[in-house]
């Protein structure tokens, strides 16, 4: 009973705000709905019962993917405006994304009623559960039976990191002095001090 | 659904956020609406004599660091969530599992020492 209160609840908020994601003018608005969208997804997954898929949509999505589209609203210096000014423009190009998801449309309806897919049933052989919670469950088949993909999972974000600095960063203009601890500690005393004992009246010789 | 009990607390403390705020919202404005003198003329609307019509937008555009910077963190983030069902699973994942997270965060540590080497870490 409260589980379907609550998915109504849920769904009925992932609907809207997406919708609002998309009716809001202001792109800031925006990313704040997308990220209510966010939360109430993962409530839905709790509800399924994929607690860290939950959890990593409020970590990830929330707290990361959000921030960063909001850095690429802010970045974007658009007059939206004038945005709305080119809707005579951009007409055709909106008439034929419109018949695309027409077309999308028409084949989902399609295959609704061409029947249900054939699933199979169970044969009750496949693995059993090896933790006890979900995330345990999640884990021994990542860190066992996914290890190549894991390790893949790896290396694409490592392509990120390199590709995302290579794309973004620039070197600093000025050139500032930096400090090499090093080679202050291999300067000893007598290559930078000599001593002198000059004779009364003479002055020092250098 | 036995694990759904536990997040009964959380949907109970949900409810009872939005009630809280929803009234401190609307409260105060059916308060006013309803005791207050409520007629408002162009005049009253618009901006006070003192102040004006802004300019330009008040958004301005950021360095484009901040987005590398931003990237970064969710490289890292997603490294450390995946370290969570690592530490959870690791008595049935055993040697394996520990040597595959210790590759992942040696590949990870190579994009760290890259990214510190070219500088992407400081600011100036």
């Amino acid at each position: 009973m409260i589980q379907t209160i609550a998915f109504y609840l849920f769904a009925v908020l992932v609907i809207a705000s997406a919708v609002m994601v998309i009716m809001a003018r202001n792109p800031v608005h925006s990313v704040l709905w997308l990220i209510l969208a966010f939360f109430n997804a993962a409530g839905l997954m709790v509800l399924v019962g994929a607690e860290f898929i939950a959890m990593l949509l409020v970590v990830v999505y929330v707290g990361a993917v959000a921030v960063l589209f909001l850095f690429v609203v802010m970045m974007l210096d658009i007059d939206f405006a004038e945005l709305r000014a080119g809707f005579v423009r951009n007409f055709p190009l909106g008439i034929a994304i419109a018949l695309v998801l027409l077309a999308e449309l028409v084949l989902g309806i399609g295959a609704y009623q061409a029947g249900n897919l054939d699933l199979g049933t169970p044969a009750g052989d496949a693995a059993p559960m090896l933790g006890e919670s979900n995330i345990e469950n999640l884990g021994a088949l990542l860190y066992g039976k996914y290890l190549f993909l894991f390790e893949t999972a790896g290396i694409i974000l490592l392509v990120a990191m390199v590709g995302a600095i290579v794309l973004t960063h620039r070197p600093p203009k000025t050139q500032r002095g930096h400090q090499h601890i090093g080679k202050q500690n291999a300067r000893r005393p007598e290559d930078a001090t000599v001593m002198k004992q000059p004779e009364v009246g003479k002055g020092v010789e250098l | 659904m036995d694990y759904l009990a536990q997040y009964l607390p959380i949907l109970i403390f949900l409810f009872i956020a939005a009630g809280l705020s929803a009234a401190f919202v609307f409260l105060p404005m059916g308060v006013s609406r309803l005791t207050g003198a409520h007629n408002p003329d162009t005049e009253k609307l618009s901006e006070y004599e003192c102040g004006f019509p802004a300019f330009e937008e008040p958004r301005s555009q950021f360095d484009v660091r901040f987005y590398l910077v931003a990237i970064l963190f969710i490289i890292f983030d997603l490294e450390a969530a995946f370290l969570f069902p690592w530490a959870v699973s690791l008595d049935l994942t055993g040697w394996p599992g520990w040597i595959t997270m210790m590759i992942f965060l040696g590949e990870l540590i190579v994009g760290f020492a890259y990214a510190w080497k070219v500088g992407a870490l400081e600011w100036e």
